[in-house]
């Protein structure tokens, strides 16, 4: 499918070598708006949240340390712009590396919790994580070996085999592991109920950003 | 099996890797029967290894020709019109790198010696971007396990909540320990009293 039908008329090209980043209307406004939910996270505070305590008839103010705080906000903050350059992207080993910083950048935001079953949660996370690079890199790379070029521009052109379609099955797959299940394991942690939540929120639009995103991509692939 | 149990597995964090496995196993296991058809139409060709080794060229098989600087060497970009100087440095060989091809003719297959010219243009120039987003995918790695192994592994002892309760656990032990300390010594005595009676 081409990338008019798809995304808007081409506004314009950004080559940096031999990837070449396309800007459409689609592509632009995802972008645009994955950065001003990045500047809004990187200007927000942690929730503070009091919690009743069992046995007695105090309650517990729950704070997040300084530390911690900077921590998450940094790591949410590159996740941002992260899933920003895989909305804009126009290469598809490029796409790939963005996904798994993001993916990685995921097990960091959960893992940045000090509560050892969030711990816990965020170890699972990463096996998976480290399970599906392999379907991430491979998929691409036989696409590569199948049609001999990474550029969206061009496989959009091309027909697909069943060999093309094999590897956007086993990149499906990866993109579902990096990203795909990341909020399986933040709402499993119950990260919405602990303190510092707004930068929770990143995994979950970074996810359905991608998932946007990788629709096109399969979409320009094999149709 | 209802679905309500189905959920509640799927529930557990501990069973999403499981499935996901699984799953990935199954397709990979179908990828045995795809046919596999390359195209002969690659980026970055390099020549057939054999070619190079039996024309007995010392930097085989990573000879690409060219002379630095004047003459580029051989490599096929997919945009060839974005990255004009291409080629340029793939010659170039450190004194220490000429010295060990004009004595051996293994050289260009051992990596501590690679003419690596070639790597590098693609890592640093037609493909300069994924090598940045590469190392920064690197740096995070770094940045989340040392702040984990420095905030948890090490420090897991001086959570002031943890020290509260360990102080608590203390002293409810050392009242117990205290009242059969006191248990003891009253029967101790009551023996002393009616063996002195």
């Amino acid at each position: 499918m081409d990338f008019v039908t798809l995304g808007g008329n081409l506004l314009g090209t950004i080559s940096l070598g031999d990837i070449v980043l396309y800007v459409t209307p689609f592509s632009l406004f995802l972008f645009v708006v994955l950065l001003i939910f990045t500047l809004l996270i990187a200007i927000s505070k942690t929730e503070t949240q009091v919690e009743a305590t069992f046995n007695k008839l105090g309650n517990t103010n729950v704070k997040v340390g300084l530390k911690e705080f900077k921590q998450r906000r940094f790591l949410s903050v590159i996740c941002g712009i992260a899933s920003a350059g895989a909305m804009i992207t126009g290469d598809l080993f490029n796409f790939t590396l963005f996904m798994a910083l993001i993916g990685i950048l995921n097990i960091g935001i959960v893992s940045a919790v000090k509560q050892t079953s969030v711990l816990n949660s965020a170890y699972q996370y990463g096996l998976i994580a480290m399970m599906c690079s392999l379907p991430l890199f491979g998929g691409a790379s036989i696409i590569l070996a199948s049609t001999g070029t990474l550029c969206l521009a061009i496989l959009s052109q091309m027909h697909a085999n069943p060999m093309v379609i094999f590897g956007a099955v086993l990149m499906l797959l990866g993109v579902i592991g990096e990203s795909g299940v990341a909020p399986f394991f933040a709402s499993k942690a119950e990260m919405f109920r602990t303190p510092g939540s707004p930068f929770i929120v990143i995994i979950h639009l970074s996810s359905l950003f991608i998932i946007v995103r990788a629709v096109e991509i399969f979409l320009l692939i094999l149709w | 099996m209802r679905i309500g149990d189905i959920w509640n597995k799927l529930a557990d964090p501990k069973n999403v890797p499981r499935i996901f496995a699984f799953c990935l196993g199954i397709i990979l296991i179908v990828g045995f029967v795809v046919p596999m058809a390359l195209n002969s139409d690659q980026l970055y060709v390099r020549p057939a290894p054999q070619d190079q080794i039996d024309a007995g060229l010392a930097l085989a098989p990573y000879d690409r020709g060219g002379e630095v600087l004047k003459d580029p060497g051989f490599i096929k970009p997919q945009f060839p019109e974005n990255a004009e100087q291409l080629g340029m440095i793939t010659g170039y060989m450190s004194p220490l790198a000429q010295w060990i091809s004009s004595i051996s003719p293994y050289f260009g297959t051992s990596i501590y010696s690679s003419p690596g010219g070639l790597i590098d243009e693609i890592l640093y120039y037609t493909r300069g971007f994924d090598t940045i987003l590469e190392s920064s995918i690197l740096m995070m790695a770094f940045i989340i396990a040392s702040w984990l192994t420095i905030n948890y592994t090490m420090n897991r002892r001086n959570i002031e909540k943890n020290i509260k309760k360990d102080v608590e656990i203390a002293i409810v032990n050392s009242a117990k320990v205290a009242h059969e300390v006191n248990v003891n010594d009253e029967k101790a005595r009551a023996k002393q009293l009616r063996r002195d009676n």
